[in-house]
């Protein structure tokens, strides 16, 4: 449906980051200058560095808590009710075959 | 010696991934502004334990951090593994939290690793060790990871105090892994699991089960979940109780959820907290959440869930030079982390193809032609 999607998914992932990749490898050993600069920064507002989080799909905080498991459960659906658990029954062995085998072909 | 070239970085985001990539890769690190606008700036004690288990399992490795913690340089060293290995994990993080990059570097080890860990078994946060069993290992194993991969659970250890043990195996990989074509989800033909108990009434697990195959029981007659109540010093320090479930399609693809409660959670290294809201979930809630997360995951119609997206990832990038094409759902933050880390180190991109038809998102990579370069070595 989206035809710019595949774009934007790889922009969203690696786009906006490319400046920073690419400069990221220095010489570490005369870094001194590098120090001193440091110093013009002091008085940063301790705000500062919250400020960048946008969106937690961003990833622009670099303290990010380093977690693999998925933990943002917000949308838990109710699977009690019928409506809902009926919804995934073909992802089931007792669903129906034909549209599983479907869904799980890939177009090319 | 010449002077070392570092790549410089910056936060304590994606630390264990760095450092692995940077292991694996021989690329020394510099990681600054680790957490420096923190009241409690620099690195934390599982990170440290991440750096000493890294010590361990390496040969010639140095690790230099400042006084305040907030810098780390980080020069790898060659992987060894090796036998009889141990490492306490700490309490900060659970023992899932070493795992996971652990099975990743010792599959590029110079001898097969077989190593203790100690401390927290299950938790809220990190993957469980049943998890790590019932799922990721075989998600390895789809990876032509040959034969003595394995993980036993000795004991177990719930949150804050820990007290348990795991043994994890891992094999080296002779010739590097081998590429994928893993699009095909199938469909679920069974649903396993485990319950745990610890220094509380068994009757916790049964409330679990019975609540979890609740959920089930209109979808799937095929679902067993065992329960392994530890009494003695085989239950750890701390009272508490979880459940693992994992999900198995008719093409081989295992998705997982788990979680686990216990008292005292705990909180962030500096600030204090008395045991006071230890309102704990009951075990009926439990169980039904986490039955409720895996039929979500199922939804998703990837070949693995969010939680293992990044060690998917990760697997295909260290693969030959081959094209690897992987089905997953939507993509998790740390699976995004992960794409970025390995276009950092390996410089490896993956290309998207969004699959309209069920909302899933295929990604294809040129695997990077990681050899087992320790094994080379010698």
């Amino acid at each position: 449906i989206h035809l710019g999607q595949n774009k934007n998914l790889r922009q969203l992932i690696y786009g906006r980051r490319e400046s920073k990749l690419t400069s990221s490898t220095d010489d570490v050993q005369g870094s001194s200058e590098d120090e001193e600069s440091d110093e013009g920064e002091f008085f940063k507002p301790k705000g500062e560095g919250i400020k960048s989080v946008r969106e937690d799909f961003d990833g622009d905080n670099v303290n990010n808590d380093d977690c693999s498991k998925f933990l943002n459960h917000a949308d838990v659906k109710n699977w009690i009710e019928e409506e809902k658990y009926e919804s995934i029954r073909d992802r089931f062995v007792t669903g129906d075959w034909s549209k599983a085998g479907r869904s799980g072909q890939d177009s090319d | 010696m010449g002077k070392t070239e570092y790549k410089r970085l910056k936060g304590s985001q994606s630390f264990r991934l760095r450092l692995l990539l940077s292991t694996l890769t021989s690329i020394p690190v510099l990681i600054e502004d680790i957490r420096a606008d923190d009241t409690w700036p620099g690195l934390r004690s599982h990170e440290i334990s991440f750096l000493r288990l890294l010590e361990t399992i390496t040969d010639g490795c140095h690790v230099e951090i400042n006084e305040t913690g907030t810098k780390l340089k980080y020069k790898p060293g060659v992987v060894m593994g090796g036998k009889n290995l141990v490492h306490d994990c700490g309490l900060n993080r659970a023992i899932g939290y070493f795992l996971e990059p652990l099975l990743v570097l010792g599959l590029f080890g110079k001898k097969p690793l077989s190593i203790r860990l100690k401390g927290i078994t299950n938790d809220l946060k990190d993957p469980s060790v049943d998890t790590f069993r019932l799922t990721t290992l075989p998600i390895l194993k789809c990876f032509d990871v040959q034969e003595g991969l394995d993980l036993k659970i000795e004991s177990r250890g719930a949150a804050p105090n820990g007290g348990g043990e795991v043994l994890l195996s891992v094999p080296i990989v002779r010739d590097g892994l081998k590429a994928v074509m893993w699009k095909d989800v199938g469909m679920v033909k069974r649903i396993r699991g485990v319950t745990f108990s610890t220094r509380v009434s068994v009757q916790f697990e049964n409330a679990m089960r019975h609540a979890a195959r609740g959920i089930f029981n209109r979808l799937l007659p095929d679902v067993h979940i065992f329960t392994d109540h530890k009494a003695g010093a085989l239950s750890g320090k701390s009272p508490g109780y979880g459940i693992s479930l994992v999900a198995e399609t008719t093409s081989g693809c295992y998705l997982s959820a788990d979680t686990a409660v216990s008292y005292g959670q705990r909180v962030e290294e500096g600030a204090f907290n008395d045991e006071e809201n230890n309102e704990l979930t009951p075990p009926e809630e439990v169980g039904e959440h986490i039955a409720s997360l895996l039929l979500g995951e199922i939804e998703q119609g990837g070949v693995v869930d969010s939680t293992h997206q990044g060690l998917l990832f990760l697997l295909c990038a260290l693969c030959p030079e081959d094209v690897s094409k992987v089905r997953v759902g939507k993509l998790s933050p740390y699976g995004i982390e992960t794409l970025r880390q390995i276009k950092e180190f390996l410089g490896i991109e993956f290309a998207f193809k969004p699959d309209p038809s069920n909302g899933t998102v295929i990604l294809i990579c040129i695997g990077s032609g990681m050899k087992n370069f320790a094994r080379k070595m010698s």
